[in-house]
């Protein structure tokens, strides 16, 4: 193995029990760090009983307060303003703003210094090499340049690895297609909602093939989409490109990432973040394959507001095999397989948006859209499922096999409707396809990053 | 794991480094256009710390 094959070739092929010993002497310093520079944190491991000092093992991580999201919400708007105190710098030496999307309910700001967006970059770094791009690369970045996080990061890991990027912002989606033409962009970042949504405009509302452009990759985050393997596969088919997942949040960081070899899953960066899996009915930390449970990570070297042991309700499990990148980062199968507040019940049984994905994307002959309403109807949960027919598809054609495969996936049964192509709603860039109308107030997915 | 004989002299450098930043970064208080870009270059040194000084750093042989 070459080690161009890495961004760096010691730390991602250390040996799981020496990645270990780095993970808890970096978990240590920023413990330290933030017990002595946070108001918040303080209070919070004082009040479990807890100093930096007690923590003498790998086994004594788990000892420390977990972090959720309701916790952050609660500290803000207050001094220092409006981060609260969390925060581990002066307010002079934050140099960016950035805010979690809020859909469910008061928007997490995050305060980062220089040094937490160069970090930000580094774990981009890491990401986009590991998936090819190289400084021959001209990236195409079509997104908001606004308050999310979303892409920045990506765009500055572009830049330090010597790619030439081109920054998306405000264009409308045809203007965006006809710049890729234009310049020939060999690689690009986006939703997997938004990469559909550029190949169906492309094809269908300008002539064009996404395929006879000169994109050859695909970086997506956001969405669990290019984790879902028939919404790869259709991203792959409509761009003839590589698709590649990736995971990151505000509040956390860019923390794992597919690689080259494409190994149904994605690495998690064990060097810059520590990560748990615990187990959602007993709260133990999984260590073995194939247990899936919620995430709970911590940046390790996040500076101004940090992340120590956050909840990220996100469902994970470690894979049993080894990529062969040779990478000793653990992989996580099947990547970020959802999230613990998105897990439904209905009808007494769980159910994953995720998989209803998965059935739909996997059908030729719908359409990418699709939405799902879960109501009542008198006492008893219905499920509908809208879906769009291709053009000179019928729906006797179709109709058994959607009802079976999603009946095989999720064992439930679905009202199913069929729309004419192009009749769904459109997304720009993150979808919102779950409906749960039994709730008084309908949460809608928060959505990373 | 890949070995690096130079792993040493590289972090040394880098030590180096960081080391003429803050003292540039000291010196210049009163000149912005260099304090400023000097904590903006220690910044990304500690990026090349990241990478390499902790492994050198560290003890790697520690038990936990």
């Amino acid at each position: 193995m070459s080690v161009q094959e890495y961004w760096n070739p010691i730390l991602e092929t250390l040996p799981l029990e020496k990645l270990k010993v780095l993970q808890f002497k970096k978990f240590k310093r920023i413990l330290s760090w933030a017990y002595t520079h946070s108001k918040f944190h303080k209070a919070l491991y004082d009040n479990a009983g807890l100093t930096p000092d007690d923590i003498s093992s790998f086994d004594d991580i788990k000892k420390i307060p977990k972090v959720e999201k309701s916790m952050m919400r609660g500290i803000q708007n207050k001094d220092p303003f409006p981060y609260g105190d969390a925060l581990c710098v002066p307010l002079e030496e934050v140099s960016a703003f950035r805010q979690t999307s809020g859909t469910t309910g008061q928007p997490v700001y995050q305060p980062d210094t220089w040094q937490d967006w160069e970090w930000w970059s580094e774990c981009w770094s890491f990401v986009l090499w590991a998936q090819g791009y190289r400084p021959k690369d001209r990236v195409f970045i079509p997104f908001g340049y606004n308050i999310f996080v979303a892409f920045w990061a990506g765009h500055y890991a572009a830049e330090k690895l010597g790619c030439e990027v081109v920054p998306g912002g405000v264009l409308d989606t045809q203007s965006r297609i006809l710049k890729i033409k234009e310049l020939n962009a060999t690689a690009m970042m986006a939703t997997p909602t938004y990469i559909l949504r550029m190949a169906d405009v492309a094809k269908n509302k300008m002539g064009i093939d996404p395929k006879d452009l000169f994109i050859n990759k695909i970086t997506c985050a956001g969405e669990p989409g290019a984790g879902i393997s028939s919404t790869k596969k259709r991203m792959e088919a409509a761009w003839g490109a590589k698709v590649y997942d990736h995971s990151g949040a505000t509040e956390i960081g860019a923390w794992s990432y597919e690689c080259s070899r494409q190994p149904c899953g994605m690495h998690v960066n064990e060097a810059m973040f520590l990560v748990e899996i615990e187990d959602l009915n007993t709260g133990e930390i999984i260590e073995e394959p194939g247990r899936k449970g919620k995430m709970i990570i911590t940046a390790l070297d996040r500076m101004a507001q940090p992340c120590i042991r956050f909840d990220s309700k996100d469902i994970i499990q470690w894979d049993s095999e080894a990529c062969e990148c040779g990478r000793s980062f653990r992989l996580i199968r099947g990547g970020v397989l959802g999230r613990a507040d998105d897990i439904t019940k209905v009808k007494g049984v769980l159910l994953s948006p995720a998989s209803i994905e998965e059935v739909v994307r996997s059908i030729k002959g719908l359409g990418d859209e699709f939405e799902v309403i879960v109501d009542k109807q008198g006492d008893a949960d219905r499920i509908k499922l809208k879906v769009e027919l291709m053009p000179e598809v019928k729906k006797s054609n179709i109709k058994n096999i959607l009802r079976d495969q999603l009946r095989l996936k999720t064992n439930l049964g679905y009202q199913i409707e069929f729309y004419d192509y192009g009749s769904l709603p459109r997304y720009e860039v993150k979808a919102k396809r779950f409906k749960d109308l039994r709730k008084k107030k309908t949460v809608e997915k928060e959505c990373r990053p | 794991m890949k070995n690096f004989s130079n792993l040493n002299e590289m972090n040394d450098k880098i030590l180096k480094v960081k080391q003429f930043l803050i003292e540039l970064e000291a010196m210049a208080i009163e000149f912005p256009a260099i304090s400023k870009n000097s904590k903006r270059a220690l910044a990304s040194t500690k990026m090349m710390e990241l990478n390499i000084s902790d492994i050198v750093e560290l003890d790697l042989h520690d038990s936990i």
